[in-house]
C-alpha cells in the first residue's frame, strides 16, 4: 500500500516542476526565433553543445574545481552551523551572541569578504570556500537554534523521569527532535552556498570553475556557452535540492513518511 | 516498594502561590488519587514527587529520603502521552531501558512482554503516529511498566481520551495495579474515576491549592458506579469543590 502512495506523491510534486522547467525553455526559444543566433541561440543548440562539451576536459576541470570547493565548504558551513545552533539552543546567552554575530555577518554581503581574503590568502580555493562558510553557515544556525529553542518540555521531562543523563538527553531527545530543522537548515544553507561560490568564482576568487567560465565566455561573447553554463548551474543546483537532500531527508525523517502519519 | 511522604510543603511561582501547606501520606502499596479544580496545583505537586520540580519550603519524602531528582524508582505518565514520534512503539517503550545500557536482546524481550500485558501485542514496529489516542497512552504506560518501578505517578492519564476509551482504560489499570504491589498517585478532574479507582482520595481547593479533605474508601472492588454508598461520596466531593450546593 506504502509505494503506489509514495510514487503517486513523488508525481504529484514532479509534474509542476515540469512545467516550470517546460516554460522556460519555451520563452526562451520563442525569443530566440526573433534573435539572431549569435545574441541568443535556441534550446537545440545550446542542448547539442551541452551533449558535446560535458566530455570536454576543460568543462570537466571546471565542473572538478567548484564541486570540490563546494564539497568542502558546504559540509563543514552545515557542521558549524549546527554546533553553534544547538549550543545556543540550551544557552540562552550565547543565542543572543549569536544573533548579534549573525545580524552583523547577514548585512555584509558574503562576496564582499573575497578582496579581503584574496590579500590574505592569495588566489585559489580558500578565500573561495571561506565565502560560502560565512554565506551558509547561519541559515543551519538559524534554524537549529530555533528548533532547539522550542524543544518539547514534556519530551524532555519524559527522558528525565527515565533517568537520562545531560548527554543522553541530548542525543536521545534533543538531536532527534531538532533533525527536521537540520534537514531544512541545510536545504536553505545549499541556496546561500551555491550561489556564494558562483559569484566569487565569477568576482576573481579563482582563475577556474564553473563562475569563472561563464564569466570568460561572457567577455568574449560566446552566447552558446554563457546559456550552457547557466543550464548546467542550475542542473546541479536542483539535482542537489531535489534528490540529493531530499534523499536523505526521507532517510532521517523516515517517521515522517510513514502511512497514516499525522 | 514505597511509602510517600509529603509534609509542609509551599511552592510559589513568581507571586504566583500555588501550593499551601500541603501534608499528605500515602502508604506503599495503596491506590491514591487528587482531585481538584484546574491550576490548583495538582501538576506541580506530583512533579515534585517524580523529582522534576522542588518545593521551597518543606519536604517530599519517599520511604523517608528525601526526594531530590527522577528515579527510575518512581514512573511518571504524562496527561498528553507525550511518545517520541521518531521512534517506533517498541524503542519507545526500551527507552528507559536503553538509558540504563540495558542490552539489545534483553531490552526487546521486556517490551515484548509489557507490551503484551497492556493488549498492544504485535504493535513493535508502529509509529505512535498510527496508532489511536487509547493505544498511544497504553505505551505509555508499558514505557513506564516496563523499568517496573514501585511508585506510579499519573496526570491526568486518560484526560484526553472519549468517554468509553477512558472506561476501558481504568479497568486495565485496575488490573495492573491489584496485586503489583505498587504505589499509585493518579491526578484526575474525573470524580468518578478517582472513586472507581483508589483507596484514598485527596480533594483540593482552589489556588492556592491545599488539601481540604482525604477520604478513605472502604468500598470493594469492581465497584459499581451506581451504588449508593458510590453516589454519597461523589456528592461529597462536588460539594467540597464547590460544584453542588
Ligand atoms: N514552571 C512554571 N512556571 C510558572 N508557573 C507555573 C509553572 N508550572 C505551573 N505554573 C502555574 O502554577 C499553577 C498550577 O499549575 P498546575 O500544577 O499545572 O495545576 P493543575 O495541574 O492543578 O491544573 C498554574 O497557574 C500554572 O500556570
Ligand atoms: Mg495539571
Amino acid at each position: 500500500m506504502a509505494v503506489p502512495k509514495m510514487k503517486s506523491q513523488t508525481w504529484k510534486k514532479v509534474w509542476p516542476y515540469a512545467a516550470a522547467v517546460g516554460t522556460l525553455l519555451l520563452i526562451w526559444q520563442v525569443a530566440a526565433f526573433f534573435l539572431p543566433p549569435y545574441l541568443l541561440p535556441g534550446v537545440p543548440t545550446v542542448l547539442e553543445r551541452l551533449a558535446a562539451g560535458i566530455t570536454e576536459p576543460e568543462f570537466l576541470t571546471s565542473l572538478k574545481e567548484s564541486l570540490f570547493r563546494l564539497i568542502i565548504g558546504y559540509p563543514s558551513a552545515c557542521l558549524l552551523g549546527g554546533l553553534l545552533g544547538l549550543l545556543a539552543g540550551l544557552s540562552r546567552g550565547f543565542a543572543v551572541y549569536l544573533r548579534s554575530l549573525i545580524a552583523i555577518l547577514q548585512s555584509i554581503p558574503p562576496i564582499t569578504w573575497i578582496p579581503f581574503l584574496i590579500i590574505l590568502f592569495g588566489f585559489g580555493n580558500v578565500p573561495i570556500i571561506t565565502v560560502i562558510i560565512i554565506a551558509s553557515f547561519f541559515p543551519m544556525a538559524l534554524s537549529v537554534m530555533n528548533a532547539t529553542e522550542g524543544i518539547n518540555r514534556t519530551h524532555l521531562e519524559v527522558a528525565k523521569v527515565l533517568g537520562a543523563t545531560k548527554g543522553q538527553l541530548l542525543r536521545k531527545v534533543y538531536l532527534p527532535e531538532t533533525l527536521p530543522s537540520f534537514i531544512t537548515g541545510a536545504q536553505v544553507a545549499f541556496g546561500n552556498a551555491w550561489r556564494s561560490l558562483i559569484a566569487s568564482e565569477m568576482v576573481g576568487g579563482a582563475s577556474s570553475g564553473l563562475g569563472f567560465s561563464i564569466k570568460f565566455a561572457g567577455e568574449v561573447a560566446q552566447m552558446t556557452d554563457v546559456l550552457l553554463y547557466i543550464v548546467i548551474i542550475g542542473m546541479i543546483a536542483a539535482f542537489f535540492d531535489h534528490v540529493v537532500l531530499e534523499w536523505l531527508k526521507r532517510r532521517v525523517l523516515k517517521w515522517r513518511y510513514i502511512e497514516g502519519a499525522k | 516498594m514505597q511509602t510517600l511522604e509529603i509534609q509542609r510543603v509551599h511552592k510559589s511561582f513568581g507571586s504566583l502561590k500555588v501550593l499551601e501547606n500541603i501534608n499528605l501520606t500515602i502508604e506503599k502499596g495503596k491506590f491514591a488519587a487528587i482531585v481538584g479544580p484546574s491550576g490548583c496545583g495538582k501538576s506541580t505537586l506530583l512533579r515534585m514527587v517524580a523529582g522534576l520540580e522542588t518545593p521551597d519550603e518543606g519536604t517530599v519524602q519517599a520511604d523517608g529520603k528525601v526526594i531530590k531528582q527522577p528515579s527510575p524508582e518512581r514512573m511518571m505518565i504524562f496527561q498528553e502521552h507525550a511518545l517520541y514520534p521518531w521512534l517506533t512503539v517498541g524503542e519507545n517503550v526500551e527507552m528507559g531501558l536503553e538509558l540504563a545500557g540495558v542490552s539489545k536482546e534483553e531490552r526487546r524481550k521486556r517490551a515484548q512482554e509489557v507490551l503484551k500485558t497492556v493488549g498492544l501485542d504485535g504493535f513493535y514496529n508502529y509509529y505512535p503516529s498510527q496508532l489511536s489516542g487509547g493505544m498511544r497512552q497504553r505505551v505509555s504506560i508499558a514505557r513506564a511498566l516496563v523499568m517496573d518501578p514501585d511508585v506510579l505517578l499519573l496526570d491526568e492519564p486518560y484526560g484526553a481520551l472519549d468517554a468509553m476509551t477512558r472506561l476501558t482504560m481504568q479497568n486495565e489499570l485496575l488490573k495492573l495495579w491489584e496485586g503489583s504491589g505498587k504505589t499509585m498517585l493518579l491526578i484526575t478532574h474525573d470524580i468518578d474515576e478517582a472513586l472507581y479507582l483508589a483507596d484514598q482520595i485527596f480533594v483540593m481547593s482552589a489556588r492556592p491549592g491545599k488539601v481540604v479533605q482525604t477520604i478513605d474508601l472502604d468500598l470493594p472492588r469492581p465497584r459499581s458506579r451506581h451504588s449508593q454508598r458510590f453516589g454519597e461520596l461523589r456528592q461529597e466531593i462536588m460539594q467540597l469543590l464547590g460544584l453542588e450546593e
